[in-house]
């Protein structure tokens, strides 16, 4: 895989870069078109609560992260992703855990939040393995919970990285890149 | 003896009226006040020992950390001289920040308004211009340093105060010291920080997951139902309140407010796997199930340091989940995987008040330093499966905790109170390792209720 997560970077800690591959997916292309819409399906999907739906748009060798954010100055002011530590740690498996769990006793999402991922800047491009793609987009999410009148929201990066496979596009990393160093939602009880 | 209260709230409520001592009741109100958070932060954050970090997290001299001592912002250094200290994150020239960054190295910490610059003991090196002397004639540079705090380490976690002449850390500790060293102090190299913590906001008063800290075992029944349906309590979602083994064990307290449950190792172990305790030596236990955390090439550490007794608990009924005075939650439990991967999770929090309504939830999460790395890996990820931000335990809470504090401020609704009063009483098991008020049994009221008391006996002091 051409993309590299590497966590030895200075200080553990990394200067925070979108795309890594040089060889772009150009917008407005069949497979730029093909994974915005999967983008769109996804966001929907879990808009939707369809779990299941979502499940079947994620790859067994899953890896589904968070890392912390910290405010930084000086000359590590932009290596502020601190992999050390995240927010979310997870895989295929403790996917399914949460799901399986989200569909019994969860307090936290029942009764459920109502929640509108929009997905914007998505950027795109090759890595070396064919049929996989490193896609790059912002992520902003509205909350409503309960009879609250104010949403609980976040912002964030995620870098994934889609594989092709039989006639549909599968998620196999993702790295969420959140932009509050203290979060501003309650907890994450919902999936980026 | 009851004793007077020592203040009066503008509508003639007084601390006897909040915490309801001939009832073991509080009154709800106190989820959402503003008069009683601004005494709180004087008589309880101004005052008591308070957690901030870990030495794990500034291993060199220049390392720093900024944390909060309630409203307080403090900066947490690494001297030269391997010295820790916590100063006051406000520059005694014109009251900004010294320190805008959340972490990092530096030799000298320089305000960016008017370039006051401080070394990591908090002494004042001097302003610009020297020769103009811009910190005037009236004090001496020895006068002008960052207001420093008393700091004491203990297990490598960093506690401070500002009640220098206040308790001891130990009289602080009290009995409970006995029980937390079996977590923090038993091994040679002690617990590791694995990263910096997670953090995130609350709109709930700190109150509310503090008190819980006081060892609520009772709601981990229905709250994280989701437990007893995953099978990690024991028993099954059906037979929750028929058996339910995770709810056995003996509570322990101390009047300072701090308590631990410790369960059963073997009803645990049964939980896991079907092998039985009996007739097994304390070392044939420990490497059994060590307690968590602990790996087996780590057991032998535990005989040097801790006493036979504490070593003893530690193999039959290990301290899991509990919490210090006035917003510490511990966590050191076991949390099973599918994969054969290590089953341990370590976890702080301290429950940072920000205003009446906001409370900051910090999640630091340990490994035993010595453990492998494979093992600090797995832990790491059990911890954030389980606890903080995202963890399946501790979002029910988040969600929870908001609702309460909305519900403290309906003029009829803030009448009400809060019950502890299934009381269990103090009573000492037979062959008992160490000290404290012990509640043997079905976990109860009474170790929050201690937090409660400990509340009213802080509040109660000018």
């Amino acid at each position: 895989m051409s993309v590299n997560y590497a966590t030895a970077a200075v200080d553990k800690a990394s200067v925070m870069r979108g795309l890594v591959s040089k060889i772009r997916v150009p917008l407005g292309s069949e497979i730029y078109n093909r994974l915005l819409e999967t983008l769109y399906d996804e966001a929907a999907a879990l808009d939707e609560r369809r779990f299941d739906d979502w499940i079947v748009m994620l790859a067994e060798d899953l890896t589904y992260t968070a890392p912390v954010r910290v405010t930084r100055n000086g000359p590590n002011k932009d290596r502020d992703v601190m992999r050390t530590m995240m927010h979310f740690d997870d895989n295929y498996a403790s996917i399914l855990m949460r799901t399986g769990r989200l569909a019994k006793s969860a307090w936290a999402e029942d009764p459920p939040s109502r929640t509108r991922r929009f997905v914007t800047n998505v950027r795109m491009a090759e890595c070396e393995t064919a049929g996989e793609y490193e896609v790059v987009s912002y992520l902003y999410v509205e909350r409503s919970r309960l009879d609250n009148p104010e949403n609980e929201t976040t912002s964030c990066e995620r870098r994934d990285i889609w594989r092709l496979a039989d006639g549909g596009y599968r998620l196999s990393r993702r790295e969420i890149i959140v932009d509050q160093s203290t979060l501003g939602m309650s907890n994450f009880a919902i999936f980026l | 003896m009851l004793q007077k209260a020592t203040f009066t709230l503008a509508d003639g409520a007084t601390l006897d009226d909040l915490v309801i001592r001939d009832t073991n009741e509080v009154s709800l109100r106190v989820m959402n006040d503003h008069e009683l958070y601004k005494l709180e932060m004087e008589r309880i954050f101004a005052k008591t020992w308070l957690l901030l970090g870990h030495d794990t997290e500034i291993p060199k001299a220049g390392d720093f950390i900024v944390r909060d001592m309630g409203e307080d912002q403090v900066i947490v250094t690494r001297d030269r001289n391997n010295e820790i200290h916590v100063n006051l994150n406000v520059c005694p020239h014109r009251g900004m920040k010294v320190c805008t960054a959340e972490t990092g190295n530096a030799q000298a910490h320089r305000c960016i308004y008017h370039g006051w610059a401080f070394r990591p003991d908090g002494s004042f090196i001097g302003a610009p211009v020297e020769k103009e002397k811009m910190h005037g004639n009236q004090r001496e540079k020895s006068e002008l340093g960052l207001k420093k705090a008393r700091v004491r380490l203990y297990g490598g976690l960093i506690f401070a105060t500002w009640n220098i002449n206040g308790p001891s850390f130990d009289d602080f500790l009290g009995d409970m010291k006995f029980y937390l060293d079996q977590l923090f102090c038993r091994t040679d190299s002690g617990l590791e920080m694995l990263g910096p913590p997670q953090r995130f906001v609350l709109p709930c008063n700190w109150k509310i997951p503090g008190e819980q800290s006081g060892s609520d075992g009772f709601h981990t029944l229905t709250l994280h139902r989701s437990l007893m349906e995953g099978g990690i309590m024991g028993g099954t979602a059906e037979s929750i309140y028929d058996n339910a083994p995770g709810m056995y064990g003996v509570d322990v307290s101390v009047p300072q407010g701090h308590s631990l449950r410790c369960l059963e190792a073997a009803q645990t172990f049964k939980m896991f796997a079907d092998v039985s305790f009996e007739g097994k030596t304390t070392e044939e236990r420990l490497n059994l199930l060590p307690p968590p955390g602990v790996t087996k090439d780590l057991i032998p550490q535990l005989f040097k340091n801790l006493s036979k007794e504490q070593v003893e608990q530690l193999a039959t009924i290990p301290p899991q989940v509990g919490g210090m005075f006035p917003n510490i939650l511990l966590a050191f439990i076991f949390a099973p995987r599918t994969d054969g991967g290590s089953s341990g999770a370590l976890a702080l929090h301290t429950y940072v008040p920000k205003g009446p309504d906001k409370v900051e939830f910090v999640n630091f999460i340990f490994a035993e330093k010595d453990a492998p790395e494979q093992v600090k890996r797995d832990m790491l990820q059990n911890a954030i499966q389980q606890t903080g931000t995202s963890g399946i335990i501790e979002q029910d809470d988040a969600d929870t905790w908001p609702q309460i504090m909305r519900n403290s401020r309906g003029a009829i609704s803030k009448t009400m109170t809060l019950k502890y009063q299934a009381l269990h009483g103090h009573e000492r098991p037979d062959n008992w390792y160490g000290e404290g008020l012990l509640y043997p049994g079905f976990t109860k009221d009474d170790t929050q209720w201690n937090w409660w008391l400990a509340y009213y006996d802080l509040m109660a002091e000018a």
